[in-house]
């Protein structure tokens, strides 16, 4: 660096003549007017040496450690986000896919109980419809057997009163008939209880 | 009385305050010429003790809030505190929104020029705000007998200074330019046909120049001017103590003080402004010469836009 070469001279120069008192120094403020340019080499030596100075030791004790922080973070940041991006995107697909499921056991479970309410809407009319035929049936049943209960019942009777019929008549007229009127008597009895027994039968 | 008189004929001239006042000089045994006036180079003065302390306080300050963080917990330790948090924010803000944009890849590369432009004429134009010339004067007559003035002062009011600095940043351009623009670097400085090169090449280079030239006045003029009218509105109370007397000068003196307390202020907030705008330039200029654009238009464009900042 001619700077840093300059800068030594100038320096070990200074030191030197600041020791020995030498006559090259000159006192400051008589030596030329002072105005608003007043400067020299000097300036520039001193201007480089400070700046350079600081430009050395900042980068090396300040601006690195800042950068490397600066560049850590960024880092960071940037991973982060891009995780935060992967756990949204990871979030979200599951979440669809719980909600997806949560969708699909909905419409089962609906699916279930339509089914269910089907089902008993038939049940309901399939029992309906069995009592009913069970209770015409028992009907017909019940008709069936008054209708047999009732001729059973009316040959019975004429069974009955015929043998009435003829047990009181004999005895009343056991005496006094001949054996012909018996028998003629006989014969109309029955002919009269006939016509009965049949007006009976039709009346029911 | 009489000292008063003394008081008011120092203080005379409002530019008193932004001279440079040499303590020491040295002969380096080199004819006479405008860097070497006398065959002599200042040893010591005014500005350069301030500058040596500005750097004091840059090496010492700076590496102390930026030592990194180690506390082992990952989140902690990228979080900064206390000045810490305001130097980084600073860095941060140049990396990101200064430099970036410009420099894109070489950001890293440049970023701790940038930072150390910054934050050097940062320190020497708030050190300029400091009165230290009447509590120093004593110790600089201990030290250079003879010398007039003490401490004081604003080392980036001095243009030897500024265009020191300024001509770091065109080393920077140009050394860079050709390292990592190459002949493409070279190659920007004929942007026409050919033949128009022997005009062409001549004003790029005056162009050049010229940036720089802007770079160094325009740091050296703004720390003068704001020293300038605070000095200037302060004489004001000697000035009419001696027309009018005691009486209005009070009550010029209370208005006076006001008004300078708020043009510190605005010193306060230029120091700040011109070392940002100093570092922004550095970081524009740099970027011209090593991004390479294979359009001109862009060029041009950034040059209109860079006209338009400056």
């Amino acid at each position: 660096m001619n700077a840093q070469r300059l800068l030594t001279s100038a320096g070990t120069t200074a030191a030197a003549c600041l020791l020995a008192a030498s006559p090259v120094l000159a006192s400051g403020e008589g030596a030329s007017e002072t105005t608003l340019f007043t400067g020299d080499l000097g300036n520039i030596i001193w201007t480089l040496a400070t700046f350079i100075v600081v430009l050395v030791l900042l980068g090396k004790f300040a601006w690195g450690p800042i950068l490397g922080a600066l560049q850590k973070r960024e880092d960071f940041i940037r991973d982060s986000l891009n995780q935060a991006k992967t756990d949204r995107q990871a979030a979200e697909a599951t979440l669809k896919k719980y909600s997806d499921k949560l969708h699909a056991a909905r419409e089962e479970a609906s699916a279930i109980v339509d089914e269910g309410r089907r089902d008993a809407v038939v049940v309901k009319q399939k029992i309906e419809a069995d009592a009913k035929a069970q209770a015409e049936a028992l009907v017909e049943r019940a008709k069936r057997e008054i209708g047999i209960a009732t001729d059973t019942a009316v040959k019975e009777l004429y069974g009955l009163s015929a043998k009435i019929a003829t047990d009181a008549a004999s005895r009343i007229i056991r005496k006094e008939l001949s054996p012909s009127d018996h028998e003629r008597l006989v014969a109309e009895s029955i002919a009269e209880l006939g016509g009965i027994g049949g007006n009976g039968r039709s009346e029911n | 009385m009489l000292e008063l008189n003394q008081t008011l004929l120092a203080a005379a001239s409002p530019l008193d305050h932004v001279y440079q006042w040499v303590y020491q000089r040295v002969d380096i045994g080199v004819g006479d010429s405008v860097f070497t006036p006398g065959g002599q180079i200042t040893l010591f003065s005014n500005h350069v003790i301030m500058q040596i302390i500005a750097v004091l306080f840059l090496v010492l300050l700076i590496p102390r809030f930026a030592r990194i963080r180690q506390s082992g917990d990952d989140v902690r330790d990228l979080t900064p505190r206390g000045f810490g948090n305001f130097i980084e924010s600073i860095c941060a803000y140049f990396r990101d929104t200064v430099a970036r944009p410009v420099l894109g890849e070489h950001t890293d590369r440049f970023i701790p020029y940038i930072w150390t432009a910054f934050f050097y004429i940062l320190f020497i134009n708030l050190l300029g705000l400091l009165p230290l010339e009447p509590l120093t004067r004593g110790l600089v007559r201990g030290i250079f007998p003879g010398a007039h003035h003490g401490i004081g002062g604003s080392a980036t009011g001095n243009i030897w200074v500024t265009g020191s600095l300024a001509t770091c940043t065109l080393f920077m351009v140009v050394i860079n330019g050709l390292r990592l623009g190459g002949m493409h670097y070279i190659a920007h400085f004929c942007p026409g046909p050919l033949w128009l090169a022997p005009l062409l090449v001549p004003v790029e280079i005056i162009g050049l120049i010229a940036k720089i030239f802007a770079l160094t006045v325009r740091l050296f003029a703004n720390m003068v001017a704001g020293h300038v009218l605070l000095a200037v509105l302060l004489s004001f109370i000697g000035l009419s103590y001696t027309a009018m007397g005691a009486g209005p000068a009070t009550g010029i003196g209370i208005v006076v003080v006001l008004v300078s307390v708020a043009f510190n202020f605005l010193e306060i907030f230029v120091a700040f402004l011109q070392a940002f705008i100093f570092a922004f330039l550095t970081c524009l200029f740099i970027a011209q010469a090593v991004v390479i654009h294979h359009e001109h238009g862009d060029e041009h464009e950034e040059h209109a836009s860079e006209t338009a900042q400056a």
